[in-house]
Order: C-alpha cells, then sequence, then structure tokens
C-alpha cells in the first residue's frame, strides 16, 4: 500500500465507512510509514475537534425572530389561497367574470333609465300627462303598449299587450284590453322581458 | 422515533394551515436553521434572515413537500441553498474581509452602537475554538456547507447527499477534501 491509498483509507475509516481487511493493511502501514502516522493522529483529533468545536454553545437566535415569522404568515396564506383557486379553475374564474360584467352592466342599465317611456303604434291615441300615460274611452290602440317609469291607466281599447315597467296601472271597468297585461318591477323580470322582448323581436324580424 | 412521529403529525397540521403547530415547527428547527446559517456567513444578522426566509419558503411551497422524504432533510435543503445564494451574491471585497477579519462575526451591523447583538468572539473563551471557526470560516463555500451539515447537524453522508442533491461519492470527497483543509490550517496552531 501507498500512503496515497492509505490516506483515503484513513478519511474512509473517520466516515466509519471501512472494511475490517481494510482497517487491518492501514493499520500494518501506519506502523511502518511515520509520515502516515503523523497524518493520521492530525486527522484524528481534526475530526475531533470539529465535532466538539462547532457545536453552537450560548449563541441563539433572538426571541422576537418566532414572532416575526409568525406575523409575516397569514398574510402570505389568504393571497396564496385566492391565486392558487384562480390557477386551479380558469373556466370557472372565466364564466364568474363574464358574469360579474353582464350584472354589472345590466344593473347599471336597469337603474340609468327612470325616464318616462311610452311604446305604441298609435301615440296620437294617448293622452301623456306628467308620468301618467291615459288611454280615454273612446280611444282605441290597435297594438301594445308598453310603459316604463310611468302609471298607465286605460279607459278605452286596448288591442294587444300592455306592460307596465316600474310603474302601476289601473284599469278602468269601461277599459278593453285583448292582449295580456304584464307588470314588471324588478330587475330579474326586467332582464327576462329584455331578453324575451330581443328575441320576438329577432322572431318577428 | 417518538419524536420523528410527533414532527410528522405537526408537518401534516401545518400544511393543512394549522397556525399553532406551524409555530412549533418554527420553534423546533429555529436554531438548528439559525445555527447552520450562522456557520455558513459568520454573520448573525444575515443568519436571522436566513431562518426568515427558509420559514416562509417551507410555508409558501408546502404543497410541493414529499411527505416520504424527511421534513429535515428538506428544511436542511432550503436553508443551505438561501445560504449558498448568500454567499455567492456577497461582493468578493466582503469575502476577503470576512477571511482576514480577527474578531469573528464583526460587521457593519455588529458595530452599530446599541445594538445588544455581539460578536461571538465574546463568547469564545478558548483561542482553540476560535481558530477552528476561523478555519471553517475559509473554506471554499461547497465545502464549508458538506463540513457544516456533516460535523454541526451530525447529518449521515447520505442525508447530506439528499439535502444537497448529488450522490453520495461527491459527498464523501468533499468531506475528505474539507476535513484535509482543515487539517493543514489546524496542523501547527491546534496541535
Amino acid at each position: 500500500m501507498d500512503c496515497k491509498q492509505a490516506s483515503s483509507l484513513m478519511h474512509d475509516y473517520l466516515d466509519e465507512d471501512l472494511t475490517h481487511g481494510q482497517a487491518v493493511e492501514l493499520k500494518s502501514h501506519l506502523k511502518d510509514c511515520s509520515a502516515c502516522n503523523e497524518r493520521f493522529k492530525e486527522l484524528e483529533q481534526t475530526e475531533m475537534v470539529l465535532f466538539a468545536a462547532i457545536k453552537p454553545r450560548s449563541i441563539t437566535a433572538s426571541d422576537e425572530l418566532v414572532d416575526r415569522i409568525m406575523s409575516q404568515i397569514p398574510n402570505q396564506r389568504k393571497q396564496q389561497a385566492w391565486i392558487g383557486w384562480i390557477r386551479k379553475h380558469p373556466a370557472l374564474t372565466a364564466a364568474a367574470m363574464f358574469l360579474f360584467v353582464m350584472l354589472f352592466s345590466a344593473i347599471s342599465l336597469w337603474e340609468s333609465d327612470d325616464q318616462l317611456v311610452v311604446k305604441t303604434a298609435d301615440l296620437d291615441q294617448v293622452i301623456i300627462n306628467g308620468n301618467t300615460v291615459t288611454v280615454p274611452s273612446g280611444s282605441t290602440i290597435a297594438g301594445n303598449l308598453t310603459v316604463e317609469n310611468g302609471k298607465a291607466e286605460i279607459y278605452g281599447d286596448v288591442q294587444g299587450n300592455l306592460t307596465v315597467i316600474d310603474g302601476s296601472y289601473y284599469q278602468a271597468s269601461t277599459a278593453h284590453i285583448a292582449g295580456e297585461i304584464k307588470s314588471i318591477d324588478q330587475a330579474l323580470d326586467w332582464i327576462w322581458y329584455r331578453i324575451t322582448d330581443m328575441f320576438t323581436e329577432v322572431a318577428y324580424k | 422515533m417518538v419524536v420523528d412521529h410527533f414532527e410528522a403529525r405537526l408537518v401534516k397540521l401545518a400544511r393543512k394551515g394549522d397556525q399553532g403547530a406551524f409555530a412549533e415547527l418554527v420553534d423546533l428547527y429555529k436554531d438548528k436553521i439559525f445555527h447552520l446559517a450562522y456557520r455558513m456567513l459568520s454573520n448573525r444578522h444575515e443568519a436571522e434572515d436566513i431562518v426568515q426566509e427558509t420559514f416562509l419558503r417551507v410555508y409558501k411551497s408546502f404543497h410541493r413537500y414529499d411527505d416520504k422524504q424527511k421534513f429535515s432533510t428538506w428544511i436542511y435543503r432550503i436553508a443551505t441553498n438561501l445560504c449558498i445564494d448568500r454567499l455567492r451574491k456577497r461582493k468578493p471585497s466582503y469575502y476577503l474581509d470576512a477571511e482576514m477579519n480577527d474578531q469573528e462575526g464583526m460587521d457593519g451591523y455588529t458595530l452599530i452602537p446599541g445594538d445588544e447583538r455581539t460578536p461571538e468572539s465574546e463568547y469564545l473563551l478558548s483561542e482553540t475554538q476560535e481558530m477552528i471557526h476561523q478555519a471553517i470560516e475559509g473554506l471554499p463555500a461547497k465545502y464549508k456547507s458538506v463540513i457544516i451539515l456533516r460535523y454541526l447537524q451530525d447529518l449521515s453522508l447520505q442525508e447530506i447527499g439528499d439535502v444537497l442533491d448529488m450522490p453520495v461519492t461527491t459527498v464523501k470527497t468533499r468531506v475528505h477534501r474539507g476535513r484535509e483543509f482543515l487539517r493543514k490550517k489546524l496542523e501547527n496552531k491546534v496541535f
């Protein structure tokens, strides 16, 4: 065995990684070679000194470190959970965003018109006074009558439907309404009306 | 064995978001991580930063923790990598200063008056210990991490390999070279 081999075995010995046969070989080399013997002693001492000296004595982390760490945790967590959810459900997030935007625009649309709107083919047959729309007795409306944000008073004839949005209607005993009477005053009903209205319009055109 | 079981339970609870369990883990590991970082960086302030950063990383990446692995291995890996990054980012001049400085632990932070942090040299009564610490400080980073994990944290060569993500043969070579380096440094002073 040469000194280089012996040196490698010395380290293996310190790593507790030496077979019995190798240990015997190394020992016989150390007996004959004083340089290696000296080196072995030094390595052994280095090993012992390292294990003993590197150990922490009185120096420790400051006490408020735990508090500092724990105070940073919850914020981190909330944000993580929120972002994590979005990352995991891209389709749901997109759908939610879409609904949110739709609802928002619908509400703003619904709230924006508080003006009186009268829709009918025979505008000359009605009397508008303030926000009251009157169909006097004796006059006839050939088609539908729609009143938004106002009061409808019917004394005469309506041959189509009467629709009142965000308002009220009064039907006199002399009145005759051939079609349906619809009174809408809730956002959801209003949206439904818009949608069905759009479809019937599309269907008629 | 009992300790391992207890720790595994804590890890499980902490992963589910139990803050109390997480606080216990911090308490269990803060000193170990602090000593590791302190030996790596020889600076108290930076070592505390590393402890803080390590636990934040643990919290943030708990979903990536594989529970077949030992928790200690995982947290040591995070801490060691943070230390190695920190060493790399240091200016070379600081590096030289750190090596030549005869008062270990002295740096800008410890020199601030009124600061309660004390350089470790005040705790170290024995010259021998001081010499050994300086010798370790002078090790190149790749040997330093291996030596610290081996002698400070008492990890086996296999565990060091797991922490540093390298084959055991590489760990062995580094332990041997590091040991040889330290032997030469200490040979005429200590023995």
